[in-house]
């Protein structure tokens, strides 16, 4: 059975039509990489799929329970939210709360864990992602990378069933990409779902099992990552492929 | 005007002056600004919030105070409170309307203030699980509150001088008790500069008290 399964979501912006109808579905263990040019729709996808922005209709899917996302209530909203993660493009990390802070409030606050073990779940996690030594700076103290890596630690340390990454090293030049991607592998490697809304071509290739292909508010091509990759059906795949192979081999 | 005398009164009046500074002024500065500053952050949360009803009542709120002078907002309260069976003492009155004025003012610092924090603190917020208000207790107010800060205690300092209105409805603070002085001895001239000076101790303790405040607060790693 599917963990996540999305049917027929529409989103507009006033007259603009940003998802017209997209299907998705995610199996447990699923590591999907969300592709497409700018303003295809992958990110309000997945700002949708969190209730970050409020979808028109469609239907969600998520732990064999299924609500209508014009209908959903904000309780609902957040017993399903405690069993996601999200990390943003910005890493969004709580500015006036230290890297051990960050992690632990959403056990202590949101959870009601005890302080103690919160911060010894959150060593566990910052340990994971090469952070434990940082736990007492501030994010401003931080490069773009580490702080996405203590962004992930976060998403990681409410131990969810899933995580939804938007894009995460579009901010971070080509080493400190890499360091959260190395981040990112062992995540797939352990297992955990997730769905990357990515322009890494390389990272869809190497980690992901599965692909969308988004253009103009639609999925154009879903596939495993070989199949994608190495026969895609769409033209319009075939042309973006073109496209990103160019840039990447010069 | 300006002789031995003069000088033996300005010292026999510094205590005298100073021990209404104390007792009356600074507590009803001091009290008022902290009311007004729990108001303004219930106001400021209402508007930040956008509940309705209550939004347009704070912005109504906003528009009586802000418009209408203070000395005036005195006169109301302390005419108008009997009137309608509340007897109080006008110290309290005092406070009141103080607390309730500032707050008009407090509310638009911290309405900016949380409107400064970055949306996407909210959204890292209930993306780790925590609901509305947890958000604003741990994140978006601390953080509007270090944003205000100086803003706040800008008005702690104007409270400060502004309390010598109460002298109006009859509040024998810091400035009525000097009027008391110089009626005494028709020596108007030096007391009231004294006093001058007496308020200008007090607000630049403040001010210090406000570098230690800021540097208490930290600025979280930013000029670290």
């Amino acid at each position: 059975m599917a963990l996540l399964e999305i049917k027929n979501i529409y989103k507009s912006f006033g007259e603009n039509d940003v998802l017209k109808g997209v299907n998705i579905k995610v199996n447990k263990g699923d590591v999907v990489s969300v592709l497409g040019p700018s303003g295809s729709g992958k990110t309000t996808l997945l700002r949708c799929i969190n209730f970050l922005e409020k979808a028109d209709k469609g239907e969600f899917i998520f732990d064999g329970k299924s609500y209508d996302f014009s209908k959903i209530s904000g309780k609902e909203i957040a017993e399903i939210r405690k069993k996601t993660g999200f990390v943003f493009q910005s890493y969004n990390l709580f500015a006036n709360k230290t890297v051990l802070q960050n992690v632990t409030l959403g056990l202590t606050s949101a959870r009601h864990i005890a302080k103690n073990e919160a911060e010894k779940k959150a060593m566990e996690v910052l340990k994971k992602v090469g952070m434990d030594t940082f736990k007492d700076y501030y994010p401003s103290q931080l490069s773009g990378g580490q702080q996405q890596r203590v962004a992930i630690a976060r998403a990681l340390a409410t131990e969810p069933e899933i995580i939804y990454f938007d894009e995460p090293t579009s901010a971070l030049d080509p080493q400190l990409t890499a360091e959260v991607l190395e981040v990112m592998r062992k995540l797939a490697l352990d297992g955990m779902t997730m769905i990357v809304v990515t322009h890494e071509m390389g990272f869809a290739r190497d980690v992901s099992s599965h692909v969308i292909f988004m253009a103009d508010g639609n999925v154009v091509e879903e596939g495993s990552e070989k199949e994608f990759f190495e026969n895609p059906k769409e033209e319009r795949t075939r042309e973006f492929l073109r496209i990103t192979n160019k840039i990447v081999n010069g | 005007m300006f002789n031995a005398s003069t000088f033996e009164l300005l010292v026999s009046s510094f205590p005298k002056i100073l021990e209404y500074g104390l007792k009356v002024t600074l507590p009803l500065a001091v009290i008022s600004f902290l009311l007004s500053t729990v108001l303004a952050v219930l106001v400021a949360m209402v508007q930040y919030a956008g509940v309705p009803v209550l939004r347009q009542l704070c912005r109504f709120y906003i528009w009586i105070i802000r418009g209408t002078p203070l000395l005036v907002q005195l006169m109301v309260v302390f005419y108008g409170l009997p009137l309608i069976g509340i007897h109080s003492n006008s110290f309290v009155m005092a406070i009141i309307v103080f607390s309730i004025n500032e707050g008009a003012y407090s509310a638009e610092t911290m309405r900016a203030a949380m409107e400064a924090v970055p949306s996407g603190q909210l959204e890292a917020g209930y993306c780790v699980g925590m609901n509305y208000m947890q958000i604003m207790w741990h994140i978006i107010l601390p953080q509007a509150f270090r944003t205000a800060f100086p803003s706040l205690f800008n008005a702690l300092i104007s409270m400060v001088k502004d309390t010598s209105l109460a002298s109006s409805i009859t509040v024998v603070e810091m400035f009525t008790r000097t009027k008391q002085i110089a009626g005494q001895s028709y020596n108007y001239l030096p007391l009231y500069i004294e006093v001058a000076f007496v308020y200008l101790i007090f607000c630049t303790v403040l001010t210090l008290v406000q570098k230690k405040g800021e540097k208490l607060l930290g600025s979280y790693g930013v000029r670290k």
